[in-house]
């Protein structure tokens, strides 16, 4: 069963601009595939319908076999603990330490402190930032701000995880790096989709492309 | 979109481990649950210590809009008080006739005493009213001054009904007694007074929907501040799957200590209205040979005040937050 089906999605905004066209493409459970376009070609939407942000003017959307267009708003919140989500600008707390914005998720999820604990040091050694867990996001880099917001996002073990342009700020080395973490997580089998328009990295990585243009596929490269 | 048998077998693997950790008991749901209530609210309180001076306008605020309808609440509950004394006076007085000896004003006594509908009769005799009119009023110089006991002997009658309609029939049946010059009921001046505090009822209801209504609005409005600066976070934590529940509850725990302050605030501030009223108030009741006080609220009426402001800023609270995460649902 694919983790991830769009089938004829279609998003207008405002009525008239349309930002995703008859959409379809399917994504296996454990696969990491990039999602490339130039900006305005509909990736930031293919992402905000698949965290529940937004729903589709048309088509159907399935995660893991369910529907998630037609998620009441009152079960939106459950479905979105199930996929973890990266953001170019982190979307960290900065009035609060690099521990307790890992922890969000779990706190959220009713984890009991001890179970937090666990895994928030679990995720932060993961990602190389055990010995920063008291420090405020203000006193990061920003790699290592992004490092702590992919923490965040994986802390719940979540089967899938999707990313909006998560290199956007930093420079090839630091991108190349993340990049590495997402495999890793891939390689444990989380399904993984990246927007991302950084195309020389993209095509160092050897993973499935589907390319977005004006709101419709216009490419799907399988891995090399 | 070929899938490598390895990553196959270990996604399975991991979507069962997955499985299992959301496998939550309802036990560790409400255990989970009671340590988020337990953590807002103290994190709420440490919010509000953290900007004292801030935290302590809007509970006056609160306080000056919950004293205004409490103390008009108590001025008309002193107003009941003297009311419900009136009540047991719903008699009538029958003035005899002056020519009439002490004698024959007991048999009318007794005669009335046997008319039905009558629960008690008390004679006074134009003496015992004379020396009670001077003991009251402090006039007896002017009254010895008189020849005759200017004062008719009076029955007071205590009907058994308390209705004004069968009162009223009574007295005008008392009235045509021989002997007797006038039955006087007092209906009119006591419907004046019920009239009179049905007017303060509802002018204190109306001052307390009003004053509750700007609670809200300072509740609403303070908490309305709240939610904007914490935006960003209400985004995030919306983002990772929280709640509308989880989201509203720090900012509804604000809301009740914003109201149980307000409250604290408004009980101490009726207290000290009434230490600093109460010193003229006794001088102006000894000068009418009156032992009024002023009604203290008393446990009964602070707890309810309490829970009225309570109530009302857990209300607002949820009015401000619940507009704004109205407009971070997905369209």
């Amino acid at each position: 069963m694919a983790m991830i089906e769009f089938e004829h999605v279609g998003k207008r905004y405002g009525g008239r601009f349309e930002a995703l066209a008859d959409l379809n493409f399917a994504i296996e459970r454990g696969e990491m595939v990039f999602l490339t376009g130039h900006s305005g070609a509909g990736k930031s939407s293919v992402l905000r319908l698949l965290m529940a942000l937004e729903r589709p003017s048309r088509g159907r959307i399935a995660v893991a076999g369910h529907d998630i267009t037609s998620l009441h708003v009152s079960q939106i919140p459950f479905y979105r603990r199930q996929i973890g989500v990266v953001y170019q600008n982190h979307q960290l707390l900065f009035d609060r330490s690099v521990f307790d914005n890992v922890a969000l998720p779990l706190i959220i999820q009713g984890a009991t402190p001890q179970d937090a604990r666990r895994r928030v040091h679990a995720a932060l050694d993961k990602i190389g930032l055990l010995h920063r867990e008291k420090a405020l996001p203000i006193e990061l880099s920003g790699g290592e701000q992004q490092r702590v917001g992919i923490a965040r996002a994986v802390v719940t073990k979540p089967a899938m995880l999707l990313a909006d342009e998560p290199t956007g700020n930093l420079d090839p080395q630091l991108s190349a790096d993340i990049m590495r973490l997402f495999e890793d997580f891939n390689r444990i089998g989380t399904t993984v989709l990246l927007a991302s328009h950084d195309l020389a990295l993209i095509a160092r990585l050897r993973h499935r492309v589907l390319k977005l243009r004006d709101g419709r596929l216009i490419g799907d490269e399988e891995a090399a | 979109m070929s899938q490598k048998p390895r990553r196959n077998a270990q996604s399975t693997e991991k979507s069962r481990r997955g499985a299992r950790s959301h496998q939550i008991t309802f036990e560790s749901r409400t255990r989970a649950w009671r340590r988020h209530h337990g953590q807002m609210a103290v994190d709420s309180l440490h919010r509000l210590r953290r900007r004292p001076l801030a935290t302590l306008m809007t509970m006056l605020a609160i306080a000056i809009a919950m004293v205004l309808p409490a103390s008009l609440w108590l001025a008309l509950g002193s107003a009941q008080l003297l009311d419900s004394n009136l009540d047991d006076s719903a008699r009538m007085t029958l003035y005899l006739d002056p020519a009439l000896s002490e004698s024959q004003a007991m048999d009318i006594t007794d005669r009335v005493r046997g008319e039905s509908d009558i629960a008690s009769t008390e004679l006074i005799t134009a003496a015992a009213g004379l020396e009670s009119f001077q003991q009251r009023l402090g006039m007896s110089d002017a009254l010895a001054m008189m020849d005759d006991n200017p004062l008719p002997a009076t029955i007071l009658v205590q009907p058994r009904s308390r209705d004004p309609d069968v009162a009223q029939a009574l007295a005008e049946r008392l009235g045509q007694l021989e002997g007797v010059s006038d039955a006087r009921l007092d209906m009119a001046w006591l419907e004046r007074l019920r009239q009179l505090s049905e007017l303060g009822r509802r002018v204190v209801l109306a001052f307390g929907v009003l004053f509750a209504l700007g609670v809200l609005l300072v509740v609403g409005n303070t908490i309305r501040l709240a939610v904007e600066s914490r935006r960003q976070e209400i985004e995030v934590v919306t983002l990772i799957g929280a709640t509308h529940a989880f989201v509203r509850r720090p900012f509804l725990y604000v809301g009740v200590w914003y109201g149980l302050g307000g409250g604290i605030l408004a009980l101490i501030l009726l207290t000290l209205g009434r230490r600093w009223l109460s010193a003229p108030i006794d001088m102006l009741a000894s000068g009418f040979g009156s032992h009024f006080t002023l009604p203290g609220i008393g446990l009964g009426g602070s707890v309810l005040l309490l829970i009225c402001s309570t109530m009302l800023g857990l209300i607002g609270a949820w009015l401000a937050v619940s507009r704004h995460l109205a407009d971070i649902s997905p369209r």
